[in-house]
């Protein structure tokens, strides 16, 4: 007699099983609209905090850069007047770096080769590290370890046994600090240091000469005035001098800035003239006693007022230079940029250093939204799941397997992570971007990391997704497990 | 009517009849809120292949539990249940599902269609569960759908169509992968008479043309007129089994 026959049910194709959640979503979309909802605000407060400190600290890197470049002319017309200290060589020497400039400046200054300078300069490093270790400490730990030295004498007072026996003591007895060099490390920077010192002065000296040249050909003009040449005559005289002045990036940068010092100094000086005052309190509405000099660059940024000015003072006999009415405005201007870089400098002091630009701050925001967001889906699954138990337990009377279940919610709410992720990615990316650019100006998008915003938007997607499909393994596995009539009776 | 009647005795005469579903000492009980609820109290009994058997007793009597028992749609506390021989207890989950996609045919009281689904797609699911590639699914759902009487309506979800329409497409559904079995759970209580009729017509059709064992609890006194055998359900255990024809004398002779 024929039986019935009973085997392993076969699977069903992906094709199908996605074509069946996908009109399942359709069929619920205002449910799964509420669910992807949750999904977008997570995944935008996650991007929103990505984005903004990778924002933050790529605007903090392009500031520093930009800062110290608006800082050359000062750093250079320090360095053409005054040879330095020894500390301040030592910094010099750590801050280089290989092929720069300055290295090639130091050899010259010191006769070494390359091969030994690194040698020094590992040195001045290691230097630079005791210096700074004492300068984060307070006054009484100072004084215990190293008594009231500073700068060289540190490591000249520290050569003598006794006061190393001191130290070390001491040392011992400060149990918070640790200090950042090995002992053999420092005993051998302490032997180094005559020698050390001997190329300091070597390079003290040498930078002497130099300067000691330049002054001579400077005759009666100011430092300011003959750099508003270094493209010029005056560079020549600086490189035969011995400095390194390199010729196609700081040279021009060192003529502008020195020429917009200069008229700068023209411009503030007119303010002190009657006539020019009178014309900014008319123009500010106020008594000219009240007039000071960011009232006139604040006029200043207008082409007609600065037109106006100019006037004024060639009326009232001032000396105006080779000052035009769009060289105010260009001055203005400039001096509201540096503003704004003064601005996104302390804005960005708290940019993080880690791998995404996180602090701890963020990363612990992170971490609870990940948790808001993962029980919100879970959630939202639950429900989904059990509003449905009657459906599960007639595709199982039909001969769904258990796995086919599981994978119909799993890829629901992969879908929902999919797209929940990618709107809020995009969202939260834009609202990062807006909020950055708000408190940094239209000047700092070139700063924006665009690479580096997109890596995060996908990873948010990923995280996004991966929260998702983990929130509903639970769920779908219970339900999956249930008998059909069981499944029934839970309504 | 008449035409109906006469074949169940024609196949009970053969005289050699296998039993398909069988179960023994079959108990099952529930903790509803912490009281022990005995919603079967020991059930022995053998259908036989081909038979069109009606389940009857009042709400509450076991009578629903019994059918879930013996369409492997739950698990008994106590006994055991053979579909064809084998026992139900021993199949894995992959059997199991294949048991209920090839072997079993449901149809419920409330339909239970895949709402999102058309008619087509409901009554192709199981044959997708089964196996079958989608061009032939297609061309046996639109033949049973026209079985049913509903082939112009295959696009139609269940929302669209009438509570006998969505019982006639749960039919064609049921009868996806040609089943031995059909278990049905009341399947004209929410239906007006006409509609009623019209799925038993299709029922004995079924019962009679393709030799289906048909297993339908109902209340409906339309069913006792068609079945081969009655049986009775009451405080979890059998009450009475009758043939027909027993019946149907004392109907007569209490009228």
């Amino acid at each position: 007699m024929k039986t019935i026959s009973i085997a392993d049910q076969p699977w069903l194709s992906m094709k199908r099983t996605v074509s069946i959640t996908v009109d399942g979503i359709r069929y619920r979309l205002f449910r799964a609209s509420v669910t992807v909802a949750v999904i977008v605000v997570a995944v935008a407060f996650l991007m929103n905090i990505l984005a903004e400190s990778l924002i933050k600290r790529a605007v903090a890197q392009n500031t520093r850069e930009r800062i110290s470049n608006s800082r050359i002319i000062y750093d250079w017309s320090a360095k053409l007047t005054a040879p330095g200290s020894q500390e301040s060589v030592i910094e010099d020497l750590a801050d280089c770096e290989d092929g720069s400039p300055l290295e090639a400046e130091f050899r010259a200054f010191t006769g070494l080769d390359a091969e030994k300078l690194t040698v020094l300069r590992k040195q001045a490093k290691d230097i630079m590290t005791i210096f700074r270790f004492f300068d984060e400490l307070d006054y009484a730990k100072r004084r215990s370890l190293i008594h009231t030295a500073s700068g060289m004498d540190i490591l000249k007072r520290l050569q003598k046994p006794e006061y190393m026996e001191q130290f070390n003591t001491a040392l011992s007895r400060i149990r918070s600090v640790q200090f950042p060099l090995s002992a053999d490390l420092l005993a051998q920077i302490l032997k180094e240091e005559p020698a050390i010192s001997a190329q300091v002065a070597t390079i003290l000296s040498a930078r002497s000469k130099a300067i000691e040249t330049i002054n001579q050909s400077m005759g009666h003009a100011t430092i300011l005035e003959k750099l508003a040449d270094a493209d010029g005559e005056f560079g020549d005289v600086i490189r035969k001098a011995g400095f390194n002045l390199d010729e196609t990036r700081v040279a021009p940068l060192l003529v502008s800035q020195a020429n917009a010092l200069l008229d700068t100094l023209v411009l503030e000086k007119s303010m002190e003239e009657r006539p020019t005052r009178q014309l900014i309190a008319q123009q500010a509405n106020i008594l000219p006693a009240d007039v000071n000099v960011i009232m006139m660059w604040k006029y200043l940024d207008s082409k007609k007022f600065a037109t106006r000015y100019l006037d004024k003072m060639q009326e009232s006999g001032i000396a105006i230079g080779s000052l035009t009415p769009e060289r105010l405005v260009e001055l203005a201007q400039k001096r509201k940029e540096n503003a704004s870089l003064l601005k996104a400098e302390r804005l960005t002091m708290d940019a993080g250093k880690g791998a995404l630009g996180l602090g701890e701050r963020l990363g612990w925001l992170l971490f609870v939204s990940m948790l808001v967001c993962g029980i919100g889906i879970a959630n939202a699954m639950m429900m989904s799941v059990t509003e449905r138990f009657t459906e599960i337990a007639t595709l199982k009377c039909l001969g769904a397997l258990d796995g086919f279940i599981m994978i119909m919610f799993v890829l629901e709410s992969c879908f929902m992570g999919i797209v929940g992720g990618i709107i809020g990615a995009v969202l939260g990316g834009v609202i990062g971007l807006g909020r950055m650019l708000a408190a940094f100006g239209v000047n700092f998008l070139v700063a924006i990391p665009v690479g580096d915003v997109l890596l995060g938007m996908l990873v948010s997607v990923l995280l996004g997704t991966l929260l998702a499909a983990i929130a509903a393994v639970i769920p779908s596995y219970k339900a999956a497990r249930l008998a059909p009539m069981e499944a029934m009776r839970v309504e | 009517m008449t035409e109906t009647a006469v074949q169940p005795s024609a196949k009970a005469s053969k005289g050699e009849r296998r039993i398909i579903i069988r179960t023994v000492g079959l108990k099952k009980t529930y903790m509803m809120k912490g009281v022990l609820t005995e919603a079967l109290r020991g059930v022995d009994m053998a259908i036989y292949q081909g038979e069109f058997i009606s389940v009857m007793g009042p709400s509450g009597s076991g009578k629903s539990t019994f059918f879930n028992m013996i369409g492997a749609l739950d698990s008994p506390s106590v006994g055991r249940v053979f579909i064809d021989e084998v026992d139900v207890a021993q199949l894995t989950a992959e059997e199991l599902a294949y048991l209920r996609c090839h072997k079993i045919g449901y149809i419920f009281q409330s339909y239970n269609l895949i709402k999102y689904m058309t008619a087509l797609e409901n009554v192709t699911t199981p044959m997708a569960f089964g196996g079958v590639m989608p061009d032939e699914a297609r061309e046996r759902g639109m033949a049973l759908l026209d079985l049913v009487g509903l082939k112009e309506r295959w696009y139609h979800r269940p929302i669209e169509m009438s509570g006998g329409q969505q019982q006639r497409v749960a039919i064609a559904r049921s009868l996806a992968n040609n089943p031995s079995v059909l278990l049905c759970d009341e399947p004209t209580a929410n239906l007006d008479l006409h509609t009623g009729q019209e799925i038993i017509d299709t029922l004995v059709k079924l019962n009679q043309e393709k030799g289906v064992t048909v297993i339908c609890a109902t209340h409906d006194h339309r069913m006792m007129n068609i079945c081969d055998r009655l049986m009775w359900i009451r405080d979890g255990r059998i009450d009475r089994i009758a043939n027909r024809e027993d019946v149907q004398i004392e109907v007569d002779s209490i009228g």
